[in-house]
């Protein structure tokens, strides 16, 4: 890592971090919910000031989410990965909107997709689905084949596709 | 609200974004109804190129919006790694995430940039691809000709080509003992290697006994063992010694192994085995079933033997295995070196064949301790699996000598020595091996051990007639692990003579061998007599085949029996022209031990239904 980043890792060692370099230029910092705000104010106050993502992972097996924030340094190029874990059967956060307004996008689009709640953030109108009436579609136990199953019954066709298939290889004459 | 802000001195630093101030913008405006192309690597109609595409359904399984079915199409056939059956795909329902694409286990299928397609006709939705294409209504390309747009690359293909390197003994350590080299996986490395089948089932097919192979392997990946073992049950009651020594056709078939390397099938099978401890057996395969009253007589407890003797009582017959040898297992307890197929491996499997109340009688060879007529009395059906028991020798000059030696009774003493059965066997400085088979490699690779334990180093010569080791019968794994044990080949030489002098081994001479095949593909050897070598050798062992011996069959029931080139007839039920007769093994079939299991499954039913109708 750079010694800018190897400084910040050092200023952050008080909010006890598991700490993983993923490449030269990019560090994972997984800490306890209660110290991630904390530890986002830090990082931004030292040159990584730009959000770039906000994601979610389902840890079904754990019974946990992964909130990952990607902060990025536009001074030495380097990213941030500052991750938490919480609880999934009633997963609740903190906005981050007042540190990045732009978080305000990122958590209505984790609160559609994994169902997390941000408090302080009372805009979760859905982004992207319409008349969406299952669980969370990136949680790992959404079944998207038994989804489409139920939304769209199969229908039955009467076209010989294999008659087709091979009219098009040239097998039979059409 | 504290807004973003970008470190002031900082301001112009991304000056990357510069450069795209000249550049046109991306977003563009569609001129008069000109259709636009899609980029390079747009997600469009399929297409599938049917002469890779081998039916797995693989693309079928992982579709998110079940938009694909697997159809049989008349005209193609099941054969070794390929089904029948090509996808069809209804777009009414596809999402085109590539997730087909990406997975394809041989690569055929692949996705055009033709992305126009409209029709009021629900049935111009249903398609199933070929080379060609789907035919667009109103596209942009002429039938056949839209270009290639999402195709699988090294970043977006899913199928995991890699197999999980097993851990084997080192050539140095391995060449001073019979220790076992292949140390079997952890739970870790087989739940891995078992994520990386994709359930298709081809395997299954290809395997002489149709394992549930996709099953146990599902199990694996559960981490259910308890499910995997009544799997492998179902269908191999000698699964601990094929997850070692299986001839493993299965894997040649297996679709992973298109485009990368087979899924470790034989190795998984072990796994399952070898984590089961022997006392839950019985739990958890349960096998209670109402006795039948009728006994059968089975001589020989090879393979053959072994499986339809667990078969059997698995139906609730009474079986006696008879068995010539000091010990059961035939080939396996006294071929098959101690290195592949450690006793312990054979032992677990052979002890719940006789906890199910198989009775074993061993040292009893029948045709001398016992008469087949007494055996036949005795029971309501007989099934043989005899074997190939004898050698064959190639009868040059000079074999008749005692240091002459023959494959099979060198193995078996040398089994015998290891396990404290029988006395040391002859160690030669120097040995000339002579056959390119599996069977040539076990003794050119036991004699290597042998020599390193007496005299610290190796000298062994294996000649073949077969002219490279390509052509060479044994399988490619066998002749480099014998390399590296410091055996050395002459592929190409057939032997003219055992040079004998003052009664004493000293060689062997060999003439350059052209060809081993005439153009009918018959044995048919060919000899430049002038190119000729001497090697030197104090022991010369010749593996060149076995051969049956029926001499324990009475005179009247072989001259009813059918004979083709050494074996014996059978219906698919492995009934001999005599009824209540049965035969299997390599007898019948061959070569190699799930073919045993197989006739021993085949029998096993074709004996119950005699019995049921007798
Ligand atoms: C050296 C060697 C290595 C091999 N390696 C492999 C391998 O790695 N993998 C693989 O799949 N296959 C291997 N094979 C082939 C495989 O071992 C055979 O195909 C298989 O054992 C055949 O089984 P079977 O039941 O027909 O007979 P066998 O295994 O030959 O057993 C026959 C049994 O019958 C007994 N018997 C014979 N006559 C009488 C009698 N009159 N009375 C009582 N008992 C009798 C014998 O003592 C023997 O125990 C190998 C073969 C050899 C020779
Ligand atoms: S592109 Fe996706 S949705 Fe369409 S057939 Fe393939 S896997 Fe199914
Ligand atoms: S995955 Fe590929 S090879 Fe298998 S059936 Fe589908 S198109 Fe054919
Ligand atoms: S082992 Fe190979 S051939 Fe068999 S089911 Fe798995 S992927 Fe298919």
């Amino acid at each position: 890592m750079t010694n800018s980043m190897s400084n910040l890792v050092k200023i952050l060692e008080s909010f006890n971090p598991f700490v993983e370099e993923i490449d030269e230029k990019e560090i994972k910092i997984t800490v306890s919910p209660d110290k991630v705000v904390a530890v986002l104010e830090t990082l931004k106050a030292n040159g990584y000031s730009h959000l770039s993502l906000m994601t979610c992972v389902d840890w079904i097996d754990d019974n946990q989410l992964e909130l990952v924030y990607i902060l990025f340094s536009w001074e030495d190029g380097g990213k941030f990965l500052v991750s938490t874990r919480i609880d999934r059967s009633n997963p609740k956060f903190v906005t981050v909107k007042e540190l990045w307004p732009v978080a305000r996008f990122y958590e209505r689009e984790i609160h559609e997709f994994f169902g997390v709640e941000f408090e302080g953030n009372d805009d979760m109108k859905p982004l992207f689905l319409e008349l969406w009436d299952e669980r969370p579609p990136l949680r790992k136990d959404f079944d998207p084949r038994d989804y489409s199953r139920k939304k769209f019954p199969d229908r039955e066709y009467e076209k010989d596709v294999i008659k087709e298939a091979k009219i098009f290889r040239g097998e039979i004459n059409g | 609200m504290a807004m973003q802000e970008l470190p002031k001195k900082d301001f112009f630093a991304p000056l990357k974004a510069w450069k795209f101030l000249g550049k046109r913008p991306v977003t563009i405006e569609v001129p008069n109804k000109v259709k636009r192309e899609a980029s390079d690597r747009y997600r469009g109609f399929h297409i599938n190129d049917w002469s890779k595409c081998i039916g797995c359904g693989t693309c079928s399984k992982i579709c998110p919006t079940d938009a694909i079915t697997m159809v049989e199409v008349p005209g193609l056939v099941r054969d070794h790694g390929k089904l029948p059956q090509r996808p069809v795909i209804d777009y009414g329902r596809c999402s085109f995430c590539a997730l087909c694409v990406d997975i394809c286990t041989t690569g055929s299928l692949q996705m055009t940039r033709e992305y126009i397609h409209v029709s009021d006709d629900a049935e111009d939705y249903v398609y199933m691809p070929t080379e060609k294409g789907l035919n667009a209504k109103r596209g942009l390309y002429e039938h056949g000709k839209a270009p290639l747009g999402w195709i699988k690359d090294e970043n977006s293909d899913i199928l995991d080509l890699v197999r999980v390197k097993m851990p084997m003994e080192e050539p140095e350590v391995r060449v001073k003992s019979f220790i076992e080299i292949v140390k079997g996986y952890s739970k870790e490395q087989a739940q891995q290697e078992a994520a990386r089948c994709v359930g298709c089932g081809i395997c299954t097919y290809t395997c002489p006994e149709h394992m549930d192979i996709p099953q146990y392997i599902e199990s694996i990946y559960k981490g259910d063992l308890e499910e995997g073992l009544r799997w492998l049950y179902r269908t191999n009651p000698l699964s601990m010694v094929c997850g070692r020594v299986c001839t493993h056709r299965c894997e040649s078939s297996c679709s992973v192994g298109v485009r990368g390397e087979p899924v470790a099938i034989r190795w998984l099978k072990r796994y399952i085995i070898d984590n089961v401890p022997f006392e839950e057996y019985d739990r958890i395969l349960n096998i209670r079933p109402e006795k039948k009253g009728k006994s059968v007589g089975i001589i020989g407890s090879g393979p053959a033997g072994l499986s339809a003797a667990y078969f059997l009582s698995t139906m609730g017959y009474d079986v006696t295995i008879y068995e010539a040898n000091a010990r059961p297992g035939g080939v396996m307890r006294y071929g098959i070196p101690r290195y592949r197929l450690p006793d312990e491996a054979l032992d677990k499997d052979i002890a719940f064949i006789e906890a199910l109340g198989v009775k074993i009688l061993v040292n009893t060879k029948v045709g001398q301790e016992i008469g087949f007529d007494e055996i036949a009395k005795k029971h309501d059906a007989v099934f043989i699996s005899t074997g190939f028991g004898l050698g064959r020798s190639t009868r040059v000059p000079g074999t008749d000598h005692p240091n002459v030696k023959q494959a099979l009774p060198m193995l078996k003493m040398i089994r015998d020595y290891l396990r404290g059965d029988g006395p040391k066997p002859p160690v030669p400085r120097k040995l000339i091996v002579i056959g390119g088979g599996n069977v040539a490699m076990d003794i050119s690779r036991s004699m290597a051990r042998l020599q390193t334990m007496e005299y610290g180093e190796v000298n062994v010569h294996t000649l073949s007639l077969e002219r490279s080791f390509e052509e060479m019968p044994a399988d490619m794994d066998e002749i480099e692990e014998a390399l590296e044990e410091g055996v050395e080949f002459h592929p190409g030489w057939g032997p003219i003579e055992i040079v004998i002098e003052d009664d004493e081994v000293k060689g062997a001479r060999f003439k350059k061998c052209l060809r081993v095949f005439d153009e009918n593909h018959r044995f048919n050897p060919q000899f430049d007599e002038n190119n000729q070598i001497f090697i030197e050798a104090d022991m010369v062992i010749e593996a060149i085949g076995q051969a049956p011996d029926y001499s324990y069959l009475p005179q009247e029931l072989q001259e009813k029996l059918e004979f083709v080139r050494g074996r014996i007839k059978t219906n698919e039920y492995n009934q001999t022209a005599i009824e209540w007769l049965f035969a299997g093994g390599d007898i019948v079939h061959g070569p190699d031990i799930i073919h045993g299991v197989a006739d021993g499954y085949a029998a096993a039913k074709g004996i119950d239904m005699y019995l049921s109708k007798k």
